[in-house]
């Protein structure tokens, strides 16, 4: 086990280096100049002495080589360079901010878990029967409602006129945790009314494939109760592609947290992202791509250890 | 393609119809100019000319709707068809060449996977700048991956198949065989695909407009209307209701569309079954339970039918055979005889398309009780199954559940028939009696650390685990190696042995183990028993044309498969009116095709479905 963890370990190592390079070379590669691009505006070419200030500040001047080299070595240093706007170190806000999000995402997906797994099993068990179709329909329309509709009409109805709830905003953990949990809840149940909805079909479905397995015909022929099937020898089996999706769906999630923060004005790191968007301030579009792109990677990390704890299979492979 | 689902699509179809049609024709429609401004007017609630009001300019909401499904819908439509045009020509290239030309085309493709979807649009919007134009270029970009792996995948499988395989031999060019030939061939789940990624399109646009990141105001569009009435809630809460209303509409159509469109073009992924173990449905008539039966096990007229759109269709026709204690019986027959469904009907493990339509399977158990196991309520049958009947399947390596011990899954069985104590102990005498090498061990190690052979003698170990008084064997040694197929059997004559009165019914379409292990033989021909008697008298004298030539066909050696009979059998909806191995039959005559012929019982335990059985000597 200890073995196939850090062979993995290894391999997301890697690939943060491989994502690492891309985001540096989208930059540097795609056409145009970065400095020309900041500051032109409207389609006024800008002026050229100010480019070429900016271009020697950026360090735009210097050989690909060396740029890729001290770009490195600032990542290694936990360095992503200065905003552009206000010269603020951008691996500070990040650091401010991204704790935020991830507190989002998880609390997103752990909600999702709760209600789409169980449910999920339920429908699979009584495929066909009342609850399944209640179910399924209630998942169809979860997932064709985006989820800024969702946050927008939950704060119309809840916040704006029942008055149940405040309409969003942050409160430090530290500072009253009750509130901060309150006004955690609004944005993680937003998202996870279509995650799910995607947890609760792809379990359902999962369920239905093991369902037909040769073992599971086999543990009925050797007498085993229904409940012992279900436990033993279903659930853990269809847990696999569950776990794939929540895992994926949670790194979409990273950056598809946008549109939930700005609605509930929650300062997570996609508020600055799109702040950063909108000012075309690209080291720090780049810190925060790069950041997220990492956490992704760390994430399928996590979720091959997951595999190789749930199927035994995999640690030996 | 069923009819049923075709008119599925046609509530979904005609409503996102509607929805286009609006939204094409816009500028004809008597609406008001959507970015005509009326401040004195703003906020105004629905009246005879705004019916749905004014918004925080002062314009017309129904017009700003309407327009904004063209704009929303334009982005979404031309997104998808740029990414499918382009994703699909990379997968279809990808898939065709293979090699290199698929590093460069799925594989970089499949690079833009890793990013989140929004993150990676945002990204765009930073190195071109907000608005239409780059909105329908990142979209693009976001779901052309998604056609190349669909793409991909169908070339996969579809370069290989016999019309691609036969244009290449003709000589046709490339491009001919890959848009002509190919295209078409994997077009559906690329339509599939195609209304996925309009949906998901139209509701990033309205996402990135939402933020101001897409479509740049005045332009109307549902997520900057959303944004703009965001601000005046409090005040007017319904012209926030209205583009919800219209964005989240219009996607739950098109998911709908989706859906129905993959039940009719796509339907591999479709969800079948209705796990069985949860209820047996018993459509049979109540028989009074018999007193007496012969033997161990007697089956009577067993007769199972699949249920199609065209009526039942029987599978299984008149089964019968008696199994005495301590008796093995063998029924032998190809794929599609029917002998494997007669052994899961014994056990109660029909798959959930198929019911016994008639007959009975009369079981006497260890205490001398008779029970009809077609007409048993599945919680009686549950006690029956590992503790009277037992049953070993075909591959093992799919039999047990690769997540659980070995030692696991022995113990469950007994603890399922009332062991509490000693189950450990009990486990590793199981494994030394069906000759695991080093029982402790295996107990403790998983199915996938042990050989094929050593499954499967973990299979009988579980089956014999609490001494059933019937064990069906179907087809234990198919799957194994031809060395591990001959140790197999002769554990299983051992076991027999060890365990006296258990019967076994052993399924193969293997004659050259039937010798090896049978007492009696029973032959299944599509559906029907068309011999049965003693081992030594059917191999002697076969009484059956089809049962001569599965002698004939039998190799000095084992045979792997039966191959020298000419032509297949029949499909169970296509059953000759007559014989029915009439059609491949040498003796065959105008009376054998004119009818049926019954199973004639020739001396007491010899039976023949032959009209010709005198002549065969």
């Amino acid at each position: 086990m200890l073995a196939f963890a850090a062979r993995r370990l290894l391999v997301s190592l890697g690939l943060v280096w491989v994502v690492a390079s891309l985001v540096f070379l989208v930059i540097h590669l795609i056409p145009g100049d970065p400095a020309e691009l900041l500051l032109s505006q409207g389609g006024i070419a800008p002026d050229p002495a100010a480019v070429e200030e900016l271009r020697e500040r950026l360090g735009l001047n210097a050989p690909l080589w060396a740029q890729y080299l001290s770009y490195m070595g600032g990542l290694l240093r936990g360095d992503f360079g200065l905003s552009l706007q206000d010269e603020h170190p951008i691996a500070e806000e990040i650091a401010l901010r991204l704790p935020r999000t991830l507190e989002l995402v998880g609390m997103a997906g752990l909600l999702a878990t709760l209600f789409g797994v169980p449910l999920g099993i339920a429908a699979a068990l009584r495929a066909g029967g009342a609850l399944d179709r209640v179910l399924s329909a209630w998942a169809g329309f979860a997932l064709s409602v985006p989820v800024f509709v969702v946050g927008t009409l939950a704060v119309l109805l809840l916040a704006q006129q029942l008055k149940l709830v405040s309409a969003g905003g942050y409160v430090p953990l530290a500072r009253d945790p009750g509130r901060h949990l309150a006004l955690l809840m609004m944005p993680a149940t937003t998202i996870a009314v279509g995650l799910g909805a995607v947890v609760f079909r792809v379990m359902r479905s999962s369920v239905l494939e093991v369902l037909e397995r040769e073992h599971v015909r086999a543990a009925q022929a050797r007498g085993l109760a229904p409940g012992a099937i279900i436990r033993r020898h279903v659930l853990r089996n269809a847990l696999t592609p569950v776990v794939t999706v929540v895992a994926l769906h949670l790194g979409a999630l990273l950056g598809g947290t946008v549109l939930v923060e700005f609605v509930f004005n929650w300062p997570g790191l996609s508020g600055y992202l799109v702040r950063a968007v909108e000012a075309r301030d690209y080291p720090e579009v780049l810190g925060i791509v790069l950041v997220i792109s990492i956490i992704f990677v760390l994430l399928n990390f996590l979720v091959d250890l997951l595999y190789a704890v749930i199927d035994p299979r995999v640690r030996h492979g | 393609m069923r009819p049923s689902s075709i008119r599925g699509l046609a509530g979904p179809g005609a409503l996102v119809l509607l929805v286009a049609l609006v939204a094409v024709a816009a500028p004809i429609l008597p609406l008001f100019d959507p970015v005509r401004q009326d401040v004195a007017n703003r906020l105004a609630g629905p009246s005879a000319l705004h019916w749905l009001g004014q918004d925080e300019y002062g314009r017309d909401v129904l017009s700003r709707i309407i327009w904004g499904a063209r704009v929303s819908l334009t982005v979404a439509v031309v997104a998808a068809a740029l990414a499918a045009v382009v994703g699909t020509l990379l997968g279809v290239l990808g898939g065709y060449f293979r090699g290199l030309v698929e590093l460069f085309t799925v594989r970089v493709a499949e690079i833009v996977l890793c990013f989140p979807p929004l993150l990676l649009a945002l990204l765009v919007v930073t190195l071109l700048g907000p608005g239409a134009t780059t909105l329908v270029f990142s979209l693009a970009i976001l779901f052309a991956p998604g056609f190349a792996r669909v793409a991909y995948a169908e070339t996969l499988s579809a370069r290989a198949l016999d019309y691609v395989t036969a244009q290449q031999a003709l000589g046709a060019r490339t491009p001919r065989i890959l848009f002509v030939t190919l295209l078409p061939n994997i077009a559906p789940p690329l339509i599939v695909q195609f209304s996925l990624t309009v949906a998901s399109a139209m509701v990033l646009e309205s996402g990135l407009s939402f933020l101001g990141l897409g479509v740049v105001p005045p332009s109307p569009s549902w997520g900057l209307m959303i944004r703009g009435a965001r601000a005046s809630m409090e005040l007017a809460p319904l012209l926030l209701f209205w583009p919800c209303l219209a964005l989240t509409g219009t996607v739950l159509v098109l998911n709908l569309l989706c859906d129905r469109l993959r039940d009719v073009l796509d339907p591999r992924g479709k969800a079948a079954g209705r796990p069985g173990f949860l209820g047996r449905l018993i459509a049979l008539p109540p028989a009074p339970e018999p007193r007496q039966a012969p033997g161990l096990l007697s089956v009577q007229g067993l007769t199972l039918a699949v249920q199609s759109a065209h009526g039942p269709i029987e599978v299984v026709r008149d089964v019968g055979f008696t199994l005495a204690a301590g008796e093995t019986l063998a029924i032998v027959g190809e794929s599609g005889s029917g002998k494997t469904l007669t052994g899961l009907a014994v056990m109660g493990l029909l798959p959930a398309a198929v019911t016994p339509v008639a007959g009975s399977i009369l079981l006497t158990g260890r205490e001398g009780r008779v029970r009809d196991l077609l007409r048993l309520p599945e919680r009686e049958m549950r006690g029956l199954r590992g503790r009277e009947l037992a049953m070993i399947f075909q591959d093992p390596s799919s039999s047990l559940n690769p997540l659980l011990r070995i030692g696991s899954q022995l113990g469950e069985t007994l603890r399922a028939h009332g062991v509490r104590d000693g189950v450990r102990e009990r486990v590793v005498a199981l494994l030394r009696q069906v000759g695991l090498p080093d029982p402790e061990r295996a107990a403790e190690a998983y199915p996938h650390e042990v050989s094929g052979g050593q499954r499967q003698r973990v299979m009988i170990a579980a089956a014999i685990a609490n001494h059933p008084r019937l064990l069906i064997a179907d087809e234990p040694t198919t799957a194994l190696d031809v060395t591990v197929q001959a140790q197999i059997l002769a554990l299983l004559a051992e076991l027999k042995r060890a365990e006296g009165g258990m019967g076994m019914v052993f399924v193969t379409h293997n004659l050259a183990v039937v010798s090896d292990i049978a007492d009696r033989v029973l032959v299944m021909y599509a559906g029907e028993v068309v011999e049965e008697g003693r081992v030594e008298d059917v191999f002697a004298v076969p009484r059956h044309p089809y049962t001569a030539a599965l002698i004939a066909s039998m190799p000095e050696g084992d045979a792997e498969r039966l191959t020298a009979i000419p032509g297949t059998v029949p499909q169970p909806w296509a059953m000759p009116a007559g014989c029915r191995f009439a059609p491949r039959c040498e003796m065959a005559i105008d009376a054998c095709r004119a009818a049926a012929p019954p199973l004639a019982e020739l001396a007491a335990g010899r039976l023949s479905r032959c009209l010709r059985w005198k002549e065969m000597a």
